[in-house]
């Protein structure tokens, strides 16, 4: 097991750059994320580290092997990466055992030792009484989990997953997720996982590099990420909150509530301001006193097992909070804001 | 690169049991139908038993590309040829691809049916004449007939854009006095409808598209012969010619073969293979085929190779502008 | 699981590994060989004697003004016949393939022969059957009179039997797009409420564009270089195409002949760049990927239309294939042209002489069926990794090559055979052996010319592959070839075997190529046809022309016994 390392690594097309100077360490068996939404070159990331594009600059190392630079590039099948593509890409013409055992019978492992390893895959992705059936046969959740067994039967040291759920419904997710963490406790492998929606990031990785534009935005675990984003675009991204219009502050700290009261209090829209990003869970409906803030219910969202509350501060600006009971709209109440984080401007 | 290997052992595999070869080789380029180059080839064996023939038949158009294109290249293949006329031959000659041998039987000829300095000699006669369909209301005797209004798109007549032999039977009839250029624009205007050789005439006339037609001699006579229901007739203003020339290239491999091939086909034997096939031979002492009138009967046009060939592209722009108009 | 489509992404080509770089070289020289070369060598031949003055062969031909009227010519009576070949095949493709007809593998079977049968065969049944000696019209007493004229002797007369001769080219590139369509795209727009119509206007033609547009090329490519219709119906007519013009040349006394001849080819290879283009244009616009797995195909229910269908395609049948057939048979069983077949004259003669006689039927038959098989099977195994390739260049550059196989299919094939005259008439230099004079250069005229007739469409069929399949190999280790081999050959196995079939087809009753290059005893099918029937013997040509159609059926039905075996769809008359 070897390092994963994306050194300055850049990408144009036609002169269009659409990777821009990224650098990762992706240690041993770690699940990593590549989040962003569409267009923000995640896929072609995951593409040049398949080795299906060439890269337009910098390096991509595994362990001590160089797979891609400018200069030099390992093909595709000489990598032992496994991937997981989003329409799967399971071969029309080849039933699931042939399938699962095609990366084995390229390697010519022999027959008794593959149908070993073939039996193997399925079980992990419980699928063995379907070896003979064709593709067309299985459903979509079948299908990718067949994709699944064919990614992880050479026991590749790197697995790659092309937004694997996109094309699966809600409730065949949640499943298809169960069985991704399963499948990395049990492989062990570094597993590159491509997806546009955050909560699917944020339940499986270890570390999740969130990326717009082609650039990196932050790199760090879900939990880093959710509580002290960068910058505003990234605080609206991941998780549930809002960012509010402050006067200056400076940014990447926590504010508590004394200040961010005042801060609240002070701004005002011609002076130069700063933004803070308050979660949910840390505003607080309290009786009115001096110190509170005074805000009016603008909608209130029945969710089961609780109601978002949507609020507008005096001043305009919008703040999105929790409650256990139904509020009425337009009902004037106090809250009380216990702690913000400050954030970055967008670039 | 496989590939390339593979391919180049396919063709050497293929080229290899032709490079076999014994004897000597004569080899023939002709336009005689496949049946009669056949007979001629294994009569001339016949009589020659150390000499092996090897020969090519096209018609004379595709023969004479193929060999132009061999010639281009910068290869003599054939020693000798045979092909339908003198016009083709004399343009041979000019362009100097023919070896002149006086052949010691040409005695027996007529001096306008090969050239003086025995580059090429007539094998046969083959006219073109009048066939029309047994079941047709009018029974054409001479040209004049196709100009009539009863003939009014009813005749079909081989194309002289397409054919050589028609080119020099389009050059005699605009010779002749009685009929010239004026002629032909009466054709046109009679809707006469070219095409693009005799065996399209035949077919039309044969067939009952077109009750008339345009055509070469023998091909009527022989197709009726079997029952075909047509009827040829030799036109009283007279019939216009092609003699089926043979001649030696220049550079050919077996120049003692080719002039024996010369010699076989203008002696008594060879001439009478050409009555046996079913056409006039040139030589005037021999028969004429079954089918055929009294030799004296068949009036020939006169007709001047050299002349049309000099004329050839003007007499073809002439025709399309007055057919394609 | 509603399968969506996704514009296809272009690989452009990583550092090429070894495998692809010798492909690539490899195929290189063999496009140079059999493309380029012989395309040059007439483009040389139409520049030899150009000189400054105004009379140089080539200045000639360009100021002609018949030159021009030609190529208008050529242009309206190949246009027009394309858009009947397109029509007549998408039509008998569209119902064949897609609808619960009966008896749909006699359908298609019977649709693959009127290829087989010599267009002047068809033409003069034609002219036979509306003409003043139709028997049917007699028996009705309205023929016409006898040398009334006749409408197949025009511009449109020319089109519709071109129309008729390349139909099955769009009818086979255009099946092998058509039982890719995987059913759900149908349920998918029934549920949106769309009416069959519609669902065929919207779905169906969109997905198959490509192909289509792809067969259409290949009936325009293959109507221009056509000489035996518009000789037959053209020529009477006084109407001139490019290929009868080059044959006027060719029939002139002329010494410069040759030289006119390329430059009027030259012509007509500029005429098929040009369409190229215009190909490009259109299948870029169309060029959707299948995502990657193939559920049951398509198929309409036709209900109370299904028996007017029918009715319609047998009447269609009976105009092209069973009056010329029947013509054909009778031709070849009356003792001479243009006698009654009656009890009396009734005989067999024909086949007893074609038979028995000289064994010069027995070879033409073996070098027809030889020659086919070859070149049938060494292109589709060339145009598996030549397709491959191609693919993977960039649009531009694969235009350019596309158009280079193009030029020795559209140039007529007596042109192309002139090409390979002025090439090999010597013996090949170092090896010192001569492929002049023996099957094998027929067999390299074959290549070239029929090397785009494969090839399409495979390329079609490529084009409309998900990439991911091949990317998911790649990830499973398996070099390009292994790949070609394992994945995408099965993929596209039903194109390849029509690219093979359309070859063996086109190849098995080939005339103008082998007119100039057959020798003694190399003799094909063709040449001994057109031979016997140029020399008054069209009795005997019939009998081989039935011969033929016999031998070619019965090949196919062989095929169909194969077909369990093979993958499938890749035998059309198979279901």
């Amino acid at each position: 097991m070897a390092r994963l390392i994306l050194e300055n690594l850049h990408k144009s097309f036609n002169g269009e750059a659409v990777v821009k100077n990224i650098n990762l360490t992706i240690e041993p068996g770690e699940f990593v994320a590549l989040l962003g939404p569409s267009g923000c070159g995640k896929s072609t990331i995951l593409r040049m580290l398949a080795g299906f594009e060439p890269v337009s600059d910098g390096q991509v190392t595994h362990g001590e092997i160089c797979l891609s630079s400018n200069k030099h590039h390992v093909a595709t099948e000489d990598r032992n990466f496994g991937m997981v593509f989003q329409s799967y890409a399971l071969w029309p013409h080849m039933s699931v055992k042939d399938n699962v055992g095609y990366p084995l019978k390229v390697q010519k492992i022999k027959s008794d030792e593959r149908d070993r390893r073939i039996q193997e895959a399925l079980e992990i992705v419980q699928l063995e009484e379907y070896a003979d059936r064709l593709p067309a046969q299985l459903s979509g959740g079948q299908r990718q989990r067949v994709a699944l067994a064919r990614s992880l039967v050479t026991e590749p040291d790197v697995v790659l997953f092309d937004e694997p759920l996109a094309n699966l419904d809600r409730h065949l997710r949640a499943k298809m997720e169960e069985t991704f963490r399963a499948f990395h406790k049990r492989t062990g492998a570094t597993i590159v996982y491509v997806t546009h929606d955050q909560s699917e990031a944020m339940s499986l990785a270890d570390r999740i590099a969130v990326l717009n534009k082609g650039e990196l935005v932050q790199w760090g675990t879900p939990q880093a990420l959710y509580a002290t984003p960068k910058n505003t675009w990234l605080a609206n991204f991941i998780g549930r909150g809002s960012v509010l219009k402050v006067s200056e502050i400076a940014p990447q700290q926590y504010v508590n509530s004394t200040d961010l009261h005042d801060l609240i209090k002070r701004y005002s829209s011609e002076q130069v301001f700063s933004s803070v990003l308050v979660r949910p869970q840390d505003i607080r409906f309290v009786p009115a006193d001096a110190f509170s803030i005074i805000v009016t219910v603008d909608n209130c969202i029945f969710r089961g097992e609780r109601y978002d509350i949507e609020l507008t501060l005096e001043d305009g600006q919008k703040l999105l909070t929790y409650s256990d009971v139904p509020m009425t709209i337009n009902s004037p109440h106090h809250i009380r804001l216990e702690q913000a984080w400050s954030l970055e401007s967008e670039s | 690169m496989t590939m390339k290997k593979t391919l180049l052992i396919c063709a050497a595999a293929l080229a290899f049991p032709l490079s076999v070869q014994a004897q000597d080789v004569l080899t023939l380029y002709t336009s005689q139908p496949n049946k009669d180059a056949q007979m001629t080839v294994d009569a001339f064996e016949a009589a020659n038993p150390n000499i092996k023939v090897e020969w090519v038949r096209d018609g004379t158009t595709k023969l004479m590309t193929k060999l132009r294109a061999e010639l281009s290249s910068g290869v003599v293949k054939p020693d000798v040829l045979l092909i339908a006329d003198s016009v083709t031959m004399e343009s041979m000659v000019s362009d100097g691809y023919l070896e002149a041998y006086l052949s010691p039987n040409r005695t027996k000829y007529e001096d306008s049916l090969y050239s003086d300095k025995g580059y090429y000699y007539g094998t046969k006669l083959i006219t073109t004449g009048i066939v029309h369909h047994k079941k047709a209301p009018q029974s054409p005797t001479d040209w004049s007939d196709f100009i009539k209004p009863a003939y009014k798109n009813q005749v079909a007549m081989p194309s002289p854009l397409y054919s050589g032999a028609a080119l020099i039977h389009l050059a005699t009839l605009t010779d002749e006095k009685t009929l010239g250029w004026n002629y032909y624009e009466q054709l046109h205007t009679n809707q006469v409808k070219a095409q693009g050789g005799n065996g399209g005439v035949l077919k039309a006339v044969a067939s009952g598209t077109k009750p008339y037609g345009v055509i070469v001699d023998f091909l009527a006579i022989r197709e009726a012969a079997k029952g075909s229901p047509i009827e040829f007739v030799f036109p009283k203003t007279g019939v216009s010619m092609v003699t089926e020339p043979v001649a030696i290239m220049k550079g050919a491999k077996n120049k003692a073969a080719a002039k024996r091939f010369v010699d076989f086909l203008l002696s008594q034997e060879g001439q009478q293979l050409v009555l046996e096939q079913g056409y006039l031979p040139a030589r005037g002492d021999i028969g004429v085929p079954a089918g055929f009138p009294k030799r004296e009967e068949i009036r020939l046009m006169p007709f001047d190779a050299a002349k049309t060939l000099e004329n050839n592209e003007a007499n073809k722009a002439r025709f399309s502008k007055i057919f394609e108009g | 699981m509603t399968p969506s489509l996704i514009k296809a992404r272009f690989i452009d080509g990583p550092s090429m590994d070894s495998q692809l770089r010798w492909l690539s070289i490899g195929l290189f020289v063999l496009i140079a060989t059999l493309s380029v070369v012989p395309s040059l060598r007439l483009l040389v031949e139409a520049l030899s004697q150009v000189t400054l003055s105004a009379s140089s062969p080539l200045a000639e031909v360009l100021r002609s003004e018949r030159t021009w009227i030609a190529l208008k010519n050529s242009f309206y009576t190949s246009g027009l016949g394309t858009l009947i070949a397109v029509v007549l095949g998408c039509g008998f493709g569209f119902v064949t393939t897609l609808t619960n007809i009966r008896g749909r593998a006699v359908w298609v079977f019977c649709f693959m022969l009127p290829m087989m049968i010599p267009p002047q065969v068809t033409a003069l049944s034609w002219l036979q059957l509306f003409g003043p000696a139709s028997p049917i019209l007699n028996t009705f007493g309205i023929a016409p009179t006898l040398g009334s004229p006749q409408p197949m002797y025009s511009a449109e007369g020319i089109a519709l039997l071109l129309g008729i001769q390349s139909a099955p080219l769009v009818y086979l590139a255009l099946r092998t797009q058509l039982i890719a369509l995987p059913q759900d795209l149908l349920e998918a727009a029934q549920l949106a409420k769309a009416s069959p119509f519609r669902v065929w206007v919207d779905i169906i033609v969109p997905l198959c564009r490509s192909a289509i547009v792809a067969g259409a090329a290949l009936a325009f490519v293959s109507s221009l270089g056509n000489f035996g219709i518009p000789a037959m119906l053209g020529i009477p007519a006084g109407y001139i195409v490019l290929p009868t013009l080059i044959y006027q040349q060719m029939a002139g006394f002329g010494n410069d002949m040759l030289s006119q001849v390329a430059s009027l080819s030259m012509i007509i290879a500029l005429l098929v760049l040009a369409g190229m283009l215009l190909q490009q244009w259109l299948q870029q616009r169309s060029r959707y990927a299948l995502l990657g797995h193939t559920a049951k195909s398509i198929s309409f229910r036709l209900q109370r239309w299904r028996l007017p269908l029918e009715l319609l395609l047998a009447v269609i049948l009976c105009f092209i294939l069973v009056a010329p057939l029947f013509a054909l048979i009778v031709s070849s069983l009356v003792p001479a042209l243009g006698m009654p077949l009656t009890l009396d004259t009734l005989t067999f003669s024909a086949f007893h002489e074609m038979i028995s006689r000289q064994g010069v039927t027995k070879r033409a038959f073996e070098n027809s069926v030889f020659l086919a098989f070859v070149s049938a099977f060494v292109l589709m195994v060339v145009s598996l990794p030549l397709g491959y390739l191609l693919m993977r260049l960039p649009m531009r550059t694969r235009a350019v090559i596309a158009s280079l196989i193009e030029v020795p299919y559209a140039i007529p094939g007596i042109v192309l055979a002139i090409a390979f005259i002025l090439l090999f008439a010597k013996p090949l230099p170092f090896i010192e052996i001569s492929l002049y004079g023996t099957l094998g250069i027929i067999f390299l005229a074959y290549l070239s010319c029929f090397l785009s007739v494969c090839l399409k469409p495979v390329l079609s069929a490529m084009s409309q592959l998900d990439p991911v399949l091949e990317e998911a190999a790649q990830l499973a280790g398996a070099r390009p070839l292994k790949r070609l081999v394992d994945i995408i050959l099965p993929l596209t196995a039903p194109a390849f075997f029509a690219g093979g079939l359309l070859v063996f087809l086109i190849s098995i009753n080939e005339l103008t190529v082998s007119a100039l290059l057959w020798s003694a005893g190399n003799e094909t099918l063709g040449v001994l046809i057109f031979n016997l029937d140029e020399s008054g013997d069209s009795v005997l040509a019939s009998a081989i022309a039935v011969l033929v159609v016999m031998l070619v059926a019965g090949l196919m039905s062989l095929l169909s016994l194969c077909a369990p075996r093979l993958p499938k769809g890749v035998i059309p008359w198979h279901d």
